[in-house]
């Protein structure tokens, strides 16, 4: 066990845990933010995506040890009132079905647009094909991307 | 809606204030008797409501189908909406409670929720709507024709009005109409609108809560590791070193049945999800296999080849295709190959289940919640009164969630524990445990002669869902799905040689529409080339089924058919899947040493569509599922699944998803299921551009078509 600090969502936390646990699990039970999912566990459907220090992570393969005085933004805390331009434009396309894929979905286009405010349409695809969506929502988060980055 | 911050459960008893309350009696699914009330009058009455109107004006509208991204939550308090006259906004949408005494059939499966429930809702809707015309027009002493209702308002043609709320109380008192007066579907306002769901907001910032987020007080973390090989028995484990794990509390052999089979676990039981993994890790458990290692992908298709020289047995015939094709030469001859597929729906399989003495608790995701109510009833010989089920947002369903099977495992483990026990699968334990999409091998046979097609055999050989145990060998005609009989040849038969072994098999979106169409479309594909007749003009010719005609004649227009285009391979294939028809054209083109689909047109006739951007969005998602299953699948190795992860049974991804267009057309018909439009067309229209575009024909799945420039 180990004690590890971090900021989430701009609030600083403590918490109590096996040092080599994936920060996904700190996120989602120790610190109760469940909007962050569990997928794979491999790094391979960017479900649990957050952002640590302006990245896009995988949370589920990134030990705690290491987010160690990090700052952290989950789902939960990149907007007030769902008013991110990446929310909106969620929303606006109706993106979701299941909706479970959405947080990292969310996450990693909001991430990539901090960076590309302005991508063509291979960038947008090169950047979220990352994150997985088994419902298939994929036409969707392509519209959805652009209609962020015009915003 | 933002209103809706969580998702209430909310019972008649539970109700107070004045609500004028509509339903109808339960498990009546046919003959449907609407039953009206205030809440008050109706307290302790047996009631499915679906409609609850209040006297400060708030309307509330039941859901009684799971949610799992298909869009039932929205679409099935439209179809009441409709019929009340509400503004579809200014309502709040209920889950309710999953009772089948009450509500019937609750389970979400085949595309049916709005197929199977769209007449009762109709009728519930305008049954209160009649009523609260009724009050009024009591009040003002005129005719009730004299009245209309828009908008939760009655209003009569000097002006005057009421609102809803204002009539609760003395609509509450009348007898309901016989049969109310249904709208024109020429009149709907709601019913074919592109409504917003009230459910995406909550998926967009992460308030959505699916049974994996779910944790009650008390409850320990259960992992478990079961038989690769499916069937295998617990010989024995190192209990004592796994429970030297910190964190980790019991260790308990599990078991759960699937299909008629028991499959055996090990589970570990700890305080976190983390602990339980930790546990795991150190767990070794031995097997007693029974041999099954042998078994594995090569082994099953060239049994399947063998058995395919059997006869098999007739599902569908018309007139005596065998001895015509028995006795000709030059008979040709095709064989199709599809293999296994998981669900894996991004949500891992999970359930909470805490059993106590006389009652029980469940909480999770779940397609089938009345099913799990009665096995725990059964099984721990509870009154189904003190069993609550509560069932949240699906994380993806695909038929996987119509299963019991983890609630099952959760309930003996919390039995075993005395605690709440949440169990949660890996993504490898879903993807390597099953049940799957059954693997299958289709033999296709002709006779053509002067360009005509004499006659037609179509052999299925796989497994079936219904029939996976006992002695009996004939298959059933749930392996002839998604073969279209509509084809008028004169002599046309569909066989199918039943196989049984172990490899566990379930609905998977689709089911046998997601493998049959394959072989079927593929071939019609490959007879019109024999015949020398265009794929459109060869289908036509066999077809009198007015809406098979109308969507092949409508995608054959829409994407300019006839016309060539340089550099693109085009392809189509047409099916009826739960009653909706649908014709799908694929345009591929060559790229990077690959053949790439680049366009996806589908035009459906689906009847009465309640809300086209919800089908829209179940036909893209459907087309994405179907092209992973063309490029990925799974392969049974020794015995087991080898893929183990998405690293090696790769989801397609969204820079593989190519350009979706999908046209709904107009119709009076009652509704049919959208849930899986545009799934069973993608592999053949698919496979039938590329050879328009290379000449080379797919006869087996998967395929990878980055090298088939
Ligand atoms: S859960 Fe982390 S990438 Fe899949
Ligand atoms: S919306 Fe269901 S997995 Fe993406």
């Amino acid at each position: 066990m180990a004690i590890i600090n971090l900021t989430v969502n701009g609030e600083k936390k403590t918490i109590e845990v096996d040092p080599e646990m994936p920060l996904l699990w700190a996120i989602r039970e120790n610190l109760g933010l469940t909007g962050t999912k569990f997928g794979c566990g491999i790094a391979q459907c960017g479900s649990c995506t957050v952002r640590i220090d302006g990245e896009s992570v995988r949370s589920c393969t990134y030990p705690l040890s290491a987010a160690e005085g990090k700052s952290i933004v989950t789902i939960e805390g990149l907007s007030e009132d769902n008013d991110h331009p990446v929310q909106q434009a969620w929303i606006e396309e109706q993106v979701p079905q299941c909706g479970y894929c959405q947080s990292g979905q969310i996450m990693n286009a909001a991430i990539f647009l901090e960076k590309n405010p302005h991508p063509t349409d291979e960038e947008i695809d090169q950047a979220m094909s990352g994150i997985l969506c088994r419902c298939g929502c994929y036409t969707r988060i392509k519209k959805a991307v652009k209609r962020a980055s015009l915003s | 809606m933002e209103t809706i911050t969580r998702r209430k459960f909310i019972q008649l008893s539970s109700i107070t204030g004045t609500f004028l309350i509509v339903g109808c009696v339960p498990g009546k699914e046919e003959a449907t008797k609407v039953v009206t009330g205030l809440a008050s009058q109706l307290k302790g009455i047996n009631l499915n409501q679906f409609i609850s109107i209040g006297t400060d004006n708030s309307i509330l509208l039941f859901n009684h189908r799971p949610e799992m991204g298909q869009g039932t939550f929205q679409s099935i308090p439209m179809i009441l909406a409709e019929e009340l006259e509400v503004n579809i906004e200014d309502i709040d949408i209920h889950q309710s409670e999953a009772n089948r005494e009450v509500y019937g059939s609750q389970m979400v499966v085949g595309s049916r929720s709005i197929q199977t429930e769209y007449a009762k809702l109709r009728l519930m809707g305008a049954t209160a709507r009649e009523l609260l015309k009724q009050a009024a027009a009591n009040r003002w002493g005129i005719n009730i024709k004299d009245c209309t209702a828009e908008n939760a308002v009655i209003s009569q043609t000097n002006g005057e009005s009421f609102t809803y709320g204002e009539l609760v109380e003395d609509a509450g008192k009348l007898d309901p109409p016989e049969s109310p007066p249904l709208k024109d579907p020429s009149a709907f306002k709601i019913i074919g609108q592109p409504v917003w769901r009230s459910d995406i907001p909550l998926k967009t910032n992460g308030a959505a809560k699916y049974g994996i987020d779910i944790s009650v007080p008390g409850m320990l973390h259960a992992s478990i590791e079961r038989s690769p090989v499916f069937l295998g028995k617990v010989l024995s484990f190192n209990e004592d070193e796994v429970l030297a794990v910190p964190g980790v509390k019991h260790v308990f052999k599990t078991s759960r049945q699937v299909y008629g089979r028991t499959r055996e676990g090990v589970a570990v039981l700890a305080e976190s999800y983390w602990a339980s993994i930790k546990g795991r890790n150190v767990l070794k458990v031995e097997w007693d296999n029974q041999g099954l290692e042998e078994i594995n992908s090569d082994t099953i298709f060239n049994k399947y080849r063998q058995e395919s020289k059997k006869k098999g047995d007739e599902l569908f015939g018309r007139g005596d295709a065998l001895s015509i094709l028995n006795s000709s030469a030059g008979v040709i001859t095709a064989e199709y190959e599809t293999p296994y597929q998981a669900h894996v729906p991004m949500e891992p399989m999970n359930a909470i289940v805490h059993i106590e003495e006389g009652r029980a608790e469940f909480w999770g995701s779940t397609q089938n919640p009345n099913g799990i109510k009665s096995f725990l009833s059964r099984q721990y010989e509870i009154d189904e009164a003190n069993i609550k089920i509560n069932y949240t947002f699906m994380g993806g369903g695909f038929g996987r969630r119509s299963m019991t099977d983890v609630a099952e495992e959760a309930a003996d483990l919390s039995f075993k524990s005395g605690k709440p026990v949440k169990v949660v699968w890996s993504r490898e334990d879903d993807q390597t445990q099953g049940p799957f999409r059954a693997a299958s091998l289709n033999v296709l046979r002709a006779v053509v002669k002067d360009d005509e097609v004499k006659a037609v055999e179509h052999k299925v050989v796989a497994q079936e869902i219904r029939n996976q145990t006992g002695d009996s060998m004939e298959a059933g005609r749930q392996l002839m799905g998604g073969i279209t009989t509509a084809y008028l040849f004169p002599n046309f038969t569909v066989r199918g040689v039943l196989q049984k072994h172990h490899v566990p098999i379930s609905y998977w979106r689709a089911v046998y529409h997601s493998t049959n169409p394959f072989a079927h479309e593929s071939f019609m594909d490959e007879l019109a080339h024999a015949t020398g007749r265009d794929p459109v003009e060869f289908r036509l010719n066999l077809l009198e089924h007015p809406r098979y005609r109308r969507v092949l004649e409508e995608a054959a227009r829409i994407t300019n058919w006839g016309e060539k285009k340089e550099g693109i391979g085009r392809g189509i294939a047409v099916v009826e899947r739960s009653g909706a028809h649908f014709a799908m054209v694929v345009d591929v083109e060559k790229k990077d040493g690959g053949v790439f689909p680049k366009k996806i047109t589908t035009v459906l006739d689906l009847g009465i569509c309640i809300n086209p951007d919800t089908v829209r969005a179940q036909t893209e998602g459907s087309i994405v599922m179907g092209l992973g299953a063309f490029y990925s699948g799974l392969t049974i190795e020794n015995g087991a699944v080898a893929e183990q992860n998405f690293h090696t049974y790769q989801l397609l991804r969204i820079d593989q998803c190519p350009e979706i267009e999908t046209h709904i057309l107009e119709s009076i018909a009652d509704p049919d299921g959208a849930g899986e439009s545009g799934l069973p067309t993608v592999a053949p229209a698919l496979a039938n551009a590329v050879f328009d575009l290379t000449g080379k024909r797919i006869r087996k799945l998967p395929v990878d078509l980055s090298v088939f420039g």
